[in-house]
């Protein structure tokens, strides 16, 4: 049995220990937001945050993240309105929308690394995260809006 | 307790599992039972074997048991140990026959931290040093024994002495060099060191994922028990004995030189062992020109990528980095089953071409494929 | 299940059977049709349920509540173009509807539906007419109503935002729905005579808005097939066999994989339809067993005999069909061809090639299938239910009107879901294991599922005259035929009878004026029998126009004129390419008017830096009787050095007709561009051993953010018929970089994707 943190809320499973986490989340916990792309880590659609990091949740053992604080796409922010929520809704980022919340779940990551990315690091940090709609000129504005906005209110509240 | 401890165990009933260059290694039971325990030990036996290496029905114990460390511990120390020892609460549990108890009892420490004061009867202090400087190599030579793991040992097992804290090979991992043979591209300062064993992690070195190191930070040297004076003196010891003042160099520079190494480069769009570091690595690894951040472990400073051989940077990748390891709660995908062994092993080559200025390493499919038969799923 | 759960000390709501319970209890949609299959809703309402009485339903397409709520019924398949927004903007704008009170429902298979089929980017083209109707026909019953109930005379009424006013007075259209006595309905041949606003008076179409699904898609309640599950079920994953085609399962041994807990059983599915011959199911209590499971099993097959086929093979087999001039149909077949090429005082014949292609949709393939209450209902995204129903009856041994497909979103269609193959499989196993079961397939079973754009070998030939105008053109493709495979009632004929893939050659019968035109489609018998080959997007015109557009420059060259004028003297609109009503008024015209924007846009002919050039391609998009016109301007720079060559800047413009909604027919030009340029420089892959040798990303490369460049679209402004948007711009920009970077270095590549080593070859070549 492994207990952790999802979105806020403590839970145990039951999943062999090496279970992907992605799975875990998926079929036994039912969150089904998180997807699953490739399994090896290398399109980013299953990321979530594991202690406040986005984390290829396709090849993490569950039993990695004992203890951890584990949030997913539905847990980024209650009313699904985060600034990049917000930002990829205004800017209609989603194509078909399979990688978009892997997509937004490392852009978090990448804006509390880096409040204000230049096109260097959104480029880097992100190249990790297929988009085979190729909605990436989108995502590209859309990081950019939100970490305007976030600084602003930074900076204001 | 480390050593002493199993996973999820009964405390210091034994039974820790390690692999050593002489085969898998069991933590005895240190708990007052009487059969398996040492509740038959009296103060005289176990203060014997602290100092003497010498067990209470007369054999030796294996060097493992650092009792060449805990030769330097005080009597009052010892007695104190001994003491608390017997007040645990005895388990039933006999240990698989294990040849060699192996000095990762790191938890035993920590509690044992709890009881002691300094007196430095044994340990003789180096008047031409600090009281700190004195604080940390008694800590670091008496009681947290690193030589343990950072001491390479003779054919015998015994710490090889004129090569203290030169490097070893422990349970798969290299423990590096703690002198100025150290291979980090950034010399550890005090200030380095001390974050590194306080939090698990520096943002110019990198984070502890050596599934033998994590332990030590994480229990043996940890708050509240272990204050930061002490794991201060023991940072200033160290930086000491790799020199660190004298290699220090234009630390600025070397940062910089290495994050611009790291940046993405759009001329390696081709490259195919580039591609599987972009596509797999760089999210998490990639660092702004204006420093690493101690969340995004800079490989071009990490001494996974400048030691003489590839183990402390396969192991990670192979098997990720749990939540209760390294730096507290950042986890690594372990990709074992998401990587070939020549994937893998063109990683850790790229990785090493472009990130440091040696050797190439050898043989790296093999040893990845070696590594990869001691995992414990697959 | 054997995957108890427990939780902590909190609790987390499972969504787990979410879809089927909704559905069942009929809360997802506003209006309740018995013996309809429920679907994803867009718009969940929680508001009461209404019962068919008491619902307005002018025509199959969208029914009105009492509380004024229009839901549409979006028969299309959401895979990212946001259809179901379109498509109802298209119904509200003529019904006069208030927008905040329009819901879309994505419908399952039904025959009432007539073709369900999402591909060829078809969708607004097709059902503009349709929808736009069945809008009017419901704005003129609820206005005739709405006067009635305000009494007064209808001409004295408009009908806006949701209500029918008059003289100061209104009724909104949920009061006329609960008042009134509606009980018009329209049949097809009446709704075709009902006349729609002029353009001037459209309210919605060409404005933008935020589409409906998107919210969905930003906060994980999204659901696609691969979310889809219902109580009891079991997962398996499938051994996918060593040929697509004749494998025979010889034995199974299971027993390594009897050691991974919840492993059930293993076993050889039976397809009538012949669709998976050679497929191994192995079964198991969760996905993460089934996939442990399946890597353990042992399968021995007796292969199919394109078991040993490479790329090589393939490609030498177009060889062989191209040298053989009876082999193929002749599309286009002008006299005078080789009358003109005897004469020619200029000839030019060049070869290209294009290596397959991975659709790797993000989602990989998968299906829920289980038979309840007499109905077999298979849980997936599909872009073409009535092709896969009659294949799904034929496996499953029932009819067609006892299966039910379930449609849900689709992570990535790009033409791989038109082809419903895998819902056969999932159908089987569940009809072998007597139970729910999911399948889903692993990215590399999906990779080795997959039906890939063929390879293809193209010669194309010019003849000029005395003068130096072009007199004849001769265009050959050989490539496999998608259509021949798995839609055979679709394909053509040319004059003599013989058949061809339409699809596969698409783009050849261009719009440029070359005197007597040839173009030959021929079949890769070899490719066909080794693989499925997929409609990719913009199938065959993705091929076409890299050697067509190409070809274009080299010609240009030849002839010493700049390769912009050279197409526009070519696009002179004459003859056949005059173009008519209602689809491509204006014909080559209007290639020639986005070809002049774009070279005007992007500066051609001005100075640019060492090592950089301009190059530009053109097309009609795919069909010439719906032609979105395109043209592309691609900069690039080339390192001499190592062939490397970096997309700076792509400029497109575009006159796809009226734009039904700007910021979603952008987002699809930019994704259809970026996948044009993710073919011309990274995706290629190839057959070994009769399989694509690439099936995951460590080694199959496509486009990633870093590799972005700068894109630039324009649209023509025009009122003329909306056509297709999600393929036409995928087609030129392979053709533009090529062409640029001949600009910028002199180097000629002809070979797809373009890989550093070809542009050293070529530059050595040219040395």
């Amino acid at each position: 049995m492994t207990t952790f943190t999802l979105n806020g809320r403590s839970v145990s499973v039951h999943s062999p220990p090496d279970s992907p986490l992605l799975w875990v989340i998926r079929d036994e916990l039912g969150l089904t937001g998180t997807k699953f792309g490739c399994g090896i880590g290398f399109c980013g659609a299953c990321t979530v945050h594991v202690s406040g990091r986005a984390t290829r949740s396709c090849i993490t053992p569950v039993a990695s993240v004992a203890q951890a604080e584990v949030k997913t796409i539905e847990g980024l922010d209650p009313g699904g309105k985060h600034p990049l929520q917000i930002a990829w809704v205004e800017l209609q980022v989603p194509q078909c929308g399979y990688c978009q919340p892997g997509q937004i779940m490392q852009a978090a990551t990448l804006l509390k690394d880096y409040p204000d990315p230049d096109d260097a690091m959104i480029n880097a940090v992100m190249a990790g995260n297929l988009c085979r709609c190729m909605t990436y000129l989108r995502i590209r504005k859309a990081i950019k809006l939100a970490a305007a906005r976030m600084q602003e209110r930074g900076a204001h509240g | 307790m480390s050593c002493h401890t199993r996973p999820d165990g009964p405390p210091y009933a034994g039974g820790y599992g390690v692999n050593t260059p002489f085969g898998v290694i069991y933590g005895s039971n240190l708990t007052p039972d009487l059969k398996t325990g040492i509740g038959r030990w009296s103060l005289a036996a176990f203060t014997r074997a602290m100092h003497e290496g010498v067990s209470r029905d007369g054999d030796h114990l294996f060097p493992a048991f650092p009792y060449y460390a805990y030769t330097e511990l005080s009597d009052g120390d010892v007695q104190a140990l001994y003491a608390y020892l017997m007040t645990r609460r005895p388990v039933s549990a006999t240990v698989p026959p294990s040849t060699l108890p192996f000095p990762l009892s790191v938890r035993f420490l920590q509690e044992g931290w709890k009881l002691l004061f300094f007196r430095n009867r044994r340990y003789q202090a180096n008047p031409s040093k600090s009281a700190e400087w004195n604080r940390g190599a008694y800590l670091s030579e008496a009681l947290s024994d690193c030589g343990g793991c950072h001491t390479p040992r003779n054919l015998l097992g015994g710490e090889k002495m004129r090569h203290v804290y030169a490097g070893a090979v422990v349970d798969g991992w290299i423990a590096p060099a703690l002198t100025d043979a150290n291979p980090s591209p950034l010399p550890w300062t005090a200030d380095a060191l001390f974050r590194y064993l306080r939090t698990g992690v520096s943002p110019l070195h990198g984070a502890a994922t050596a599934a033998t190191m994590t332990p030590v930070i994480r229990d043996g040297l940890a708050l509240p028990v272990v204050s930061d004076s002490d794991v201060r003196a023991i940072a200033l010891y160290f930086s000491d004995v790799d020199h660190a003042r004298e290699r220090a160099t234009d630390l600025g520079a070397m940062m910089r030189k290495a994050v611009a190494i790291s940046s993405h480069r759009s001329e390696e769009k081709y490259d195919s062992d580039a591609y599987l570091y972009h596509a797999a690595c760089l999210s998490c690894h990639a660092n702004a020109a204006s420093g690493p951040l101690p969340a995004r472990p800079e490989l071009a400073l990490n001494s996974a990528l400048t030691l003489a051989e590839p183990a402390n940077f396969i192991e990670p990748v192979l098997r990720g980095i749990g939540s209760r390891d390294g730096a507290p709660g950042l986890v690594m995908p372990a990709y074992a089953a998401a990587l070939s062994d020549a994937e893998v092993a063109r990683l850790a080559a790229y990785l090493r071409r472009t990130r440091t200025t040696l050797p190439p390493w050898k043989d790296l499919e093999k040893k990845v494929s070696a590594a990869r038969r001691d995992l414990p799923y697959e | 299940m054997g995957n108890a759960w427990r939780l902590g000390s909190g609790h987390l709501p499972s969504r787990r059977y979410f879809l089927i319970s909704m559905a069942s209890a009929g809360v997802i949609l506003g209006y309740a049709r018995s013996g309809l299959a429920r679907a994803e809703a867009l718009a969940v309402r929680t508001g009461r349920v209404h019962s068919p009485a008491e619902l307005f339903e002018p025509t199959i397409w969208y029914a009105i509540d009492p509380d004024g709520n229009v839901t549409v019924n979006i028969i299309r398949a959401e895979m990212g173009q946001h259809v179901g927004t379109a498509l109802a903007r298209i119904v509200a704008d003529e019904l006069e509807a208030d927008w905040s009170k329009v819901h879309i429902v994505m419908a399952d298979s039904d025959p009432k539906w007539g073709e369900m089929v999402t591909g060829g980017s078809w969708s607004v083209w097709q059902s503009f007419p349709v929808l736009s109707r069945a809008g009017a026909a419901g704005r003129t019953a609820l206005l005739e109503e709405g006067a009635r109930l305000l009494g007064v005379r209808p001409y004295l009424c408009v009908a806006r935002d949701g209500a029918v006013h008059a003289q100061g007075r209104s009724v909104p259209y949920g009061e006329i729905v609960a008042r009134g006595h509606l009980r018009r309905a329209y049949t097809p041949e009446q709704l075709i005579r009902i006349p729609i606003k002029p353009p001037a008076d459209r309210r919605l179409i060409g404005r933008n808005t935020q589409a409906l699904d998107i919210p969905a898609k930003t906060n994980g309640q999204g659901r696609y097939g691969i979310d889809a599950a219902v109580e009891g079920m079991i997962y398996a994953r499938p051994k996918v066999p060593p040929t697509r085609y004749g494998s025979k399962v010889l034995s199974i041994d299971d027993s390594a994989a009897k050691q991974v807990p919840g492993y059930i059983r293993s076993l050889a599915l039976n397809d009538p339809s012949g669709t998976v011959p050679g497929w191994v199911m192995v079964y198991a209590d969760s996905f993460v067993a089934a996939n442990r499971a399946a890597d353990r099993v042992r399968v021995r097959w007796k292969s199919g005999d394109a078991a040993h086929v490479s790329e090589g093979d393939l490609q030498r087999r177009a060889a062989e069909l191209i040298a053989d001039p009876g082999a193929g149909a002749l599309v286009v077949n002008d006299p005078g061809l080789e009358a003109a090429f005897a004469i020619a005082r200029k000839k030019i014949e060049r070869a290209y090639t294009t290596s397959t292609v991975m659709h790797f949709a993000l989602e990989p393939v998968n299906a829920l299938a289980f038979e309840r209450n007499g109905i077999f209902e298979i849980h997936t995204g599909n872009q073409w239910q009535t092709l896969i129903l009659p294949v799904l009856a034929k496996a499953l041994g029932r009819s067609q009107n006892t299966i039910v497909l379930r449609s849900y979103f689709l992570g990535g269609g790009f033409g791989r879901r038109l082809d419903g193959d895998y819902a056969v499989p999932a159908a089987l196993a569940s009809k072998a294991a007597a139970r729910p079961v999911k399948m889903l397939c692993t990215r590399e079973d999906d990779s080795r599922f997959d039906c890939p754009r063929s390879p293809s070998l193209q010669v194309l030939r010019m003849a000029f005259g005395n003068n130096g105008q072009v007199i004849a053109m001769d265009h050959q493709a050989a490539a496999g035929w998608p259509t021949a495979v798995m839609a055979p009632s679709f394909l053509l004929k040319d004059a003599r009878g013989v058949p061809y893939d339409p699809f596969a050659i698409h783009g050849a019968d261009h719009w440029y004026t070359v005197g007597a035109q040839r173009v030959r489609a021929l079949r890769n018998d070899l490719a066909d029998r080794t693989f499925r080959p997929g409609w990719l997007r913009s199938v065959g015109s993705g091929w076409i126009n890299w050697a067509l557009e190409s070809f274009m420059d080299e010609a240009a060259q030849v002839a010493g004129i700049d390769p912009v004028d050279f197409r526009l003297r070519l696009l002179t609109g004459t003859g056949r390419n005059a173009g008519s009503a209602p689809n491509s008024v204006g014909g080559a015209h209007r290639q020639a008017a986005v070809l002049a924007r774009v070279a005007e846009k992007a500066g051609w002919g001005s100075p640019l830096p060492k090592d950089t050039g301009l190059g530009v391609a053109s097309s009609f998009g795919q069909e010439r009787t719906m032609p979105t016109w395109v043209a592309c301007v691609a900069r690039v720079r080339v390192d001499r050095h190592s062939g490397r060559v970096t997309v700076e800047k792509l400029t497109l413009v575009v006159d796809a007709g009226t734009i039904v909604h700007p910021d979603g027919a952008a987002a699809q030009v930019e994704g259809g561009a970026l996948w044009g340029l993710s073919m011309a420089l990274f995706e290629g892959s190839e057959f070994v051993n009769g399989q694509p040798k690439d099936a995951n990303l460590d080694t199959y490369r496509m486009l990633r953010m870093g590799d972005t460049p700068e894109v630039e679209i324009e649209f023509i402004p025009s009122t003329e018929t909306p056509v297709g948007l999600g393929e036409p711009a995928t087609t030129v920009v392979a053709p533009a970089i090529g062409n640029a970077i001949f600009a910028a270095s002199g180097a000629r590549v002809r070979d797809l994707p373009i890989r550093p080593v070809t542009v050293r070859e070529a530059l050595a070549q040219k040395a």
